[in-house]
């Protein structure tokens, strides 16, 4: 795959094994700006080895990555510090730090990325706070918190770099259906009201329908699906389709 | 971090593993000189290290002192008839030897279990990626409060234990075999440059083990069992680094004297 100027950020070829552990093997994904991307597959399919290559928190055996037409593969850890501004990530168990508050959790990345004093970053820290109907609740710990509560916490500590691009890995997994929704809802407005480009890595079948601009579904290592909703719903792959009815027999090994 | 099967695959993870653990220690060496110094984190690590370890260093190097006296003091009687030198005999070797390496190998297997233990879980519940997604690298918030910890602590847990074994042996030494006190205390066979060679020693145990345990723990994958492997090999290779240094140190040490 040649790199496209429409696109906003490019995988190419990208191999990665663990030990004797192919996890990926040849995958090229382009995303454009903007877009929701669901990147979908069974558990073990490296969708969250994937989007973790675009935030450097994994290195590729082989491949190339772009971050708009800049080859970022090579990238330092210290070049990545200034990459992880712009594109953050919403971790599956939301990774709130237990000695901290809510309040300090959020504040953290902008002390340490925008260079905001401890007081300047606390206040900035209640507005992000109450984008997502969390200040109440800012001076808590996040084990006093629910799941659906600290996910929404770790959202606006990602959002606190005003990033282009947010990761968000399995953002929905364990929650009650309300707070899936509300989640869902989170992500879609930050696509519609600030642009934001996002990954989503998900198994959640309501939220590829409700919110995806794309879907990309990996298996064995490669891309087998790249659509929008409508063709993944559609397709006639065998394997696909046990994928998007849920079935236990069927050609995808389990 | 998978079982190695064949002699290949050995050489490869120990050579994995020896890289890995050099670049957290260069990583460690230049936070020391240019990162932030966290004094809260510092004193904790200085706290859970060094102050939770005195009861268990003095516990054990005290039985240490006293053993080592009963044995001599029991071949010298047998001997020559006389115990009143064993305190000049054992002490050199306390001080050179056996206060700085034990203490080393408690706190590989105590502190250093621990570090490896608590970034090994940071690292499978993706904590750490958190922290680097926050420009928190690894080596400048868990690795260097540890290793300054490490630095001060382990060669005072070493003066600690060797005065325990000082006062231990010459109980034994006065009760078991009747030596003077006084004459136990003899530090004239104590010179300059056992004293340096204990410390020298116990200062560099107090550098090898936290990157060791600190790379164990940051190579950590899977869960719980990824967890365990770590800790398990911070144990073996924090030891294996003990009796290493401590071979590399008294060589050196000896073409000095």
């Amino acid at each position: 795959m040649s790199s496209d100027s429409n696109h906003m950020i490019s995988f190419e070829g990208i191999h990665k094994a663990f030990g004797p552990k192919v996890v990926l093997s040849g995958v090229d994904l382009a995303v454009r700006e903007g877009q929701i991307c669901f990147i979908i597959g069974k558990s073990g399919a490296g969708k969250s080895v994937l989007v973790k290559h675009l935030v450097g928190l994994l290195r590729p055996d082989a491949g190339t990555i772009r971050y708009r037409d800049e080859d970022i593969t090579g990238y330092t850890e210290r070049q990545y510090f200034a990459l992880r501004h712009r594109c953050t990530y919403v971790f599956q168990h939301s990774t709130l730090f237990d000695s901290m508050t809510l309040q300090e959790n959020v504040a953290l990345p902008l002390r340490k990325h925008r260079g905001m004093s401890l007081r300047e970053s606390a206040d900035a820290a209640m507005s992000y706070l109450e984008k997502v109907q969390m200040q109440d609740m800012a001076r808590r710990r996040p084990g006093d918190v629910g799941d659906g509560l600290r996910k929404r916490v770790a959202i606006a500590r990602a959002l606190t770099m005003q990033p282009e691009v947010m990761i968000f890995d399995e953002p929905t997994t364990g929650l009650d259906p309300i707070s899936a929704v509300n989640v869902d809802a989170l992500i879609k407005a930050l696509s519609d009201s600030e642009g934001v480009t996002s990954l989503v890595v998900s198994h959640d079948l309501r939220s590829i329908f409700g919110i995806a601009d794309r879907v990309v579904m990996l298996y064995e290592g490669k891309v087998l699906l790249d659509g929008t909703p409508d063709d993944f719903r559609g397709s006639a792959d065998p394997i696909v389709h046990q994928f998007v009815n849920g079935l236990p027999e069927g050609p995808m090994a389990l | 971090m998978s079982e190695p099967s064949t002699l290949g695959g050995l050489a490869r993870e120990l050579r994995a593993q020896i890289g890995d653990t050099i670049d957290v220690g260069r990583q460690a060496a230049w936070y020391l000189v240019r990162g932030r110094w966290d004094w809260p984190a510092i004193f904790a690590q200085a706290h859970e290290i060094g102050v939770r370890s005195v009861f268990f260093v003095i516990v054990c190097l005290g039985f240490l002192g006293a053993i080592i006296n009963l044995q001599a003091g029991f071949q010298a009687t047998r001997i020559i008839g006389d115990a009143s030198l064993i305190g000049q005999q054992a002490m050199p070797l306390v001080v050179r030897l056996l206060g700085p390496t034990l203490t080393g190998m408690m706190v590989a297997t105590r502190v250093g279990t621990g570090i490896a233990a608590e970034i090994g879980s940071m690292v499978v519940t993706e904590q750490v990626d958190a922290l680097r997604m926050n420009r928190a690298p690894p080596a400048e918030y868990l690795v260097k409060p540890r290793l300054v910890a490490c630095m001060v602590m382990v060669p005072a847990l070493t003066t600690i234990g060797i005065t325990a074994a000082f006062f231990a042996g010459m109980l034994v030494a006065a009760v078991g075999f009747g030596t003077n006190p006084g004459t136990y205390a003899d530090f004239d066979v104590v010179v300059g440059l056992d004293l340096i060679e204990g410390m020298v020693k116990a200062a560099a145990y107090g550098v090898a083990i936290p990157i060791i345990a600190a790379t164990a723990g940051l190579r950590a994958r899977g869960g719980s069992e990824g967890v365990g492997e770590a800790t398990t090999q911070a144990v073996v290779a924090a030891s294996l680094a003990v009796i290493v240094l401590d071979f590399l140190i008294s060589g050196a040490v000896f073409f000095l004297r």
